[in-house]
């Protein structure tokens, strides 16, 4: 009697337990695995700017395509290193696990990427990198070889001899000094070729139309004038016309904006380099779920850039490169 | 052994359980079916509604072309080569752009109409755009394609519109050359649609987690995908070959766990809607079916385990309640009601239950009260046995006898009374074989008769055969006592004693008859009338040896008195044919 009755008793309470432990692991199953949580930080959230717009765009995507949480940041200017450098801080105490990160300057973001290494959050790159093995992965357009275009483009229009000048924009990035070096790569040493200093437009627009104009004033025989990106490339744009010289001064530029397009259609840039930043914001999140779901990912990957032309600019594949259909 | 308790819920549990797999496996596969026929006819019914409502724009569209084609005004500026005068012209110009103008009225969805004409006849409904100075019209790809179709209507894939200054709006081209009644091309309307109307329309469709809605055109140029940046770049591939191929309906790819279900239609005008949803999140919607019926039903078991044990434990407990009774009875204690339950078939039982506990405590009283009554008749018995007056007198007798000398006398009755005592012995046992009892009455009667030799005269006449039967003793003493003095020695002359035994079939029969003075009726219904007759002791142990035979043997056996006054007294002993002293014949 007493033992039929423990018995019983024991019977429910095995069957009380194994229903809370399957609540238990349903919950843990709906609950769903802690989401990955993913900072990025870019160089700017400036709206103005197309191409990190573009860049968060294909972010969201892969964000939604593979599962992570991810929160964008960037500084005010792609030249406000502190303001970057507080910004990764931040992104540190959050625990995350992983920050991607567009770095405003080489050298001077090692310390803090550091400092989150070792408190266990990985780092990948994206568009522009740092002097440190740190970051798993470095997910850009391979910028030698966009420079190496635009040094062969400027090459291509060049009418005669006479110098050439590079405009930077920021002389600390990384992917702008690969650039220059690509630019200086095949225009070095070929006849009838100038190169000039590389100038620094200090993170400015204005700046760079100061010096292109300062350039084409005192150097009436600059032939051609390579921007390494958007701004410098508009800024130069703007002091050709202002002298009078468009055709006669070639112009190679990086990236695309309206500004830029305009130039092509007015023929007063030649071409300019376009890279791939919603491929780079996607990839960036992609290759960064995989690593750390475990496993192993390319310490680079080229993104790729595009040569684009008056001719070939409304090309049903370049449309959508040139002209980013975003969510604003 | 299981209790009937546990018997109870195990067997509910088994029921219950039976059931909720049945219910449960039944349910989860029709459920399972619902789901996915669900998701595909959701899909199909959403991918229709795109498709409607992309449709409405583009009717719009063609509607527009309609009314400009059909437009004399449109076709007489067009076909004029000249005009009367530039005021004239002018004019026309004029009533043709506010024609424009006025489909553009309250329709945001429209990115610009236009009219490109022969030599310098550009107009549009836009009045606030500027035409961009670095395109050529006629060279772009809208305008080329409406030329080729002479006159019908073309719809472009989605691209980026130049053709006004600063302004590179993504937008869908209706083009359509218009041609005059002689059939001389007049120029190419162009109506372009915000793409943006279109992205806002798909852009937030989600099939399950990750599904969408894409649109290619008829040569499979993708007009609208949410991750076009992806296909360009090799990054992401679509089925676009077999989409073309599928007209209305569904298939799915291979794909191992990305596998894709494409759910296609073909709109009115060669475009074709494709939603695409991923297999692997149809299947997880059953898995979570799945994990949410086992849920259920281990929830359902288990909450039918707990109420099985209670309802189990309720329909036993009367039970219970019984058997602790039981176990009270069988500790002695049989002082117990038993409350009768509700249940029927338990109430009869507890019923029966109670009868047999009351029955069993009256037995048992009955037996302690017999019991007792046998203690004190055989008390009785012995003091029958070893009267006192009995005892004096023989002494007395023998004391007389030796005075007298009459030593063979003394010896005799001496020997007598010591073979009567050594007779009654029988260490404590209740039954003795008739031999003893009847060596016994010998012995009585041959000191009685040394007493009375002139009265008393008597004769034993045992079969042999029933001398073996067992009976209880000092049944015959009193009998024959109370023959001697109150039967003969009130007679005048010889009184005879005879002791004989007769043999039935069942009984054995000893019969004690005297010639003695006999009694009347009412004396003799008195005799063995319990408490009666008391005053003198007279028939105390004739009546005591009649309660000891009844107590022992049961009802039919006793004594049997016949008596007519003056003519003696027959008296019968009715005893049960015994052969083994521990069988005592109840």
């Amino acid at each position: 009697m007493i033992a039929s009755r423990l018995r019983t008793i024991v019977l429910v309470v095995i069957s009380a337990f194994l229903l809370v432990l399957l609540g238990g692991y349903l919950v843990d199953r709906f609950s769903k695995p802690d989401r990955l949580d993913i900072q990025v930080i870019i160089k700017s959230t400036d709206d103005s700017v197309e191409f990190w717009q573009v860049m968060m765009d294909g972010i969201e995507v892969a964000a939604n395509e593979f599962g992570p949480s991810v929160a964008i940041t960037g500084s005010r200017s792609e030249a406000d290193i502190d303001g970057q450098i507080a910004l990764v801080e931040d992104a540190i105490e959050k625990k995350p696990d992983a920050i991607i990160l567009a770095a405003n300057d080489i050298d001077r973001l090692v310390p803090v990427v550091e400092k989150g290494e070792s408190r266990g959050i990985r780092f990948f790159i994206v568009d522009s990198g740092i002097d440190s093995d740190v970051p798993e992965s470095v997910i850009a357009t391979d910028n030698i070889k966009a420079g190496e275009a635009a040094g062969t483009e400027m090459l291509r229009h060049l009418e005669g001899t006479g110098k050439v000048a590079i405009l930077n924009f920021v002389g600390t990035a990384a992917s702008l000094i690969d650039r220059d070096r690509g630019v200086r790569s095949v225009l070095e040493g070929k006849p009838g070729i100038e190169l000039m200093d590389t100038f620094d437009a200090a993170g400015s627009l204005s700046n760079a139309y100061e010096i292109a104009k300062r350039v084409l004033s005192e150097h009436p025989d600059v032939r051609g004038i390579v921007g390494l990106n958007e701004p410098t490339t508009v800024g130069a744009a703007r002091a050709i016309k202002e002298l009078g010289l468009a055709g006669q001064v070639k112009l190679i530029g990086f990236d695309s904006s309206v500004n830029e397009i305009k130039l092509l259609e007015e023929e007063v840039m030649q071409a300019t380099i376009i890279q791939k930043p919603f491929q780079m914001g996607y990839l960036s999140i992609k290759t960064a779920v995989e690593a750390l779901g475990g496993a192993s990912v390319p310490r680079v990957i080229d993104t790729g850039s595009l040569v684009i032309t008056k001719r070939n600019m409304y090309e049903e594949e370049n449309q959508k490169l040139l002209f980013p259909f975003y969510d604003r | 052994m299981r209790s009937f308790q546990t018997h109870i819920a195990l067997v509910f549990v088994a029921v219950i359980l039976l059931t909720i797999l049945i219910m449960g496996v039944t349910s989860y596969y029709l459920s399972r079916e619902s789901v996915q026929a669900n998701a595909e006819s959701y899909t199909t019914e959403l991918v229709k509604q795109v498709n409607k409502n992309i449709e409405s724009y583009v009717n719009g569209m063609l509607y527009m072309s309609d009314l400009v084609a059909n437009n004399r005004t449109v076709i007489d500026y067009l076909s004029a080569s000249s005009f009367p005068s530039p005021d004239e012209e002018k004019k026309l110009k004029g009533t043709v752009t506010d024609f424009l103008e006025s489909m553009l009225v309250s329709r945001t969805d429209i990115a610009s109409v236009n009219l490109i004409g022969n030599g310098d006849k550009l107009l549009t409904g836009r009045q606030d755009l500027i035409w961009n100075p670095y395109i050529d019209l006629r060279s772009m790809k809208w305008y080329q394609d409406a030329v080729a179709a002479h006159g019908a209507n073309v719809i472009s894939s989605s691209h980026v519109q130049p053709i006004f200054k600063d302004r590179y709006p993504w937008v869908v081209s209706l083009s359509r050359e218009l041609i005059a009644p002689d059939g001389r091309s007049l120029g190419v309307f162009l109506v372009d649609l915000n793409f943006s109307v279109m992205n806002d329309i798909l852009k937030d469709i989600k099939l399950g987690h990750r599904g969408y809605v894409f649109i290619v055109d008829q040569n499979g140029r993708i007009v609208y995908h949410p991750q076009q940046q992806l296909i360009y770049s090799n990054l992401k591939s679509e089925r676009i070959g077999e989409v073309l191929k599928a007209r209305n309906g569904t298939f799915v790819s291979d794909e191992g766990d990305d596998s894709r279900m494409y759910t296609v239609r073909d709109s009115d005008f060669g475009w074709k809607i494709v939603g695409v949803s991923y297999v692997n999140e149809l299947a997880q919607n059953s898995d979570n079916l799945k994990v949410g019926f086992l849920v259920l039903g281990l929830a359902c078991v288990a909450l039918a385990a707990v109420i099985a044990v209670f309802l189990a434990q309720r329909v036993s407990r009367p039970i219970r309640q019984l058997e602790k009774h039981m176990k009270e009875v069988e500790r002695g204690n049989f002082d117990i009601h038993v409350q009768v339950p509700r249940t029927i078939e338990i109430g009869r039982l507890a019923r029966a239950f109670n009868l047999m506990v009351g029955k069993i405590k009256e037995l048992m009283n009955q037996v302690i009260h017999d019991q007792e009554q046998k203690r004190q008749s055989e008390i009785n018995a012995l003091q029958a046995q070893i009267n006192p007056h009995f005892l004096y007198n023989t002494l007395d007798s023998i004391v007389w006898m030796a005075e007298s000398n009459k030593n063979r006398e003394v010896i005799a009755m001496t020997s007598a009374l010591a073979k009567l005592f050594r007779a009654s012995i029988s260490k404590g046992e209740e039954l003795v074989p008739l031999r003893n009892e009847i060596e016994h009455i010998a012995n009585y009667l041959r000191i009685q008769q040394m007493r009375y030799s002139d009265k008393l005269d008597y004769s034993i006449d045992i079969g042999d055969s029933a001398m073996h039967y067992y009976t209880i003793k000092v049944i015959l003493q009193p009998i024959v006592e109370n023959a001697i003095y109150h039967g003969i020695k009130k007679k005048k002359g010889m009184g005879f004693i005879t002791i004989a035994s007769e043999e039935t079939e069942n009984e054995l029969l000893l019969r004690v008859e005297d010639n003695g003075i006999g009694m009347d009726e009412e004396t003799l219904k008195g005799l063995l009338r319990p408490n009666a007759g008391r005053k003198d002791g007279k028939g105390v142990g004739v009546r005591n040896v009649h309660e000891r035979l009844q107590l022992y043997f049961g009802v039919p056996y006793g004594l049997v008195y016949s008596s007519r006054p003056g003519e003696g007294t027959k008296v019968t002993l009715r005893l049960p044919k015994i052969t083994d002293r521990n069988d005592s014949g109840e």
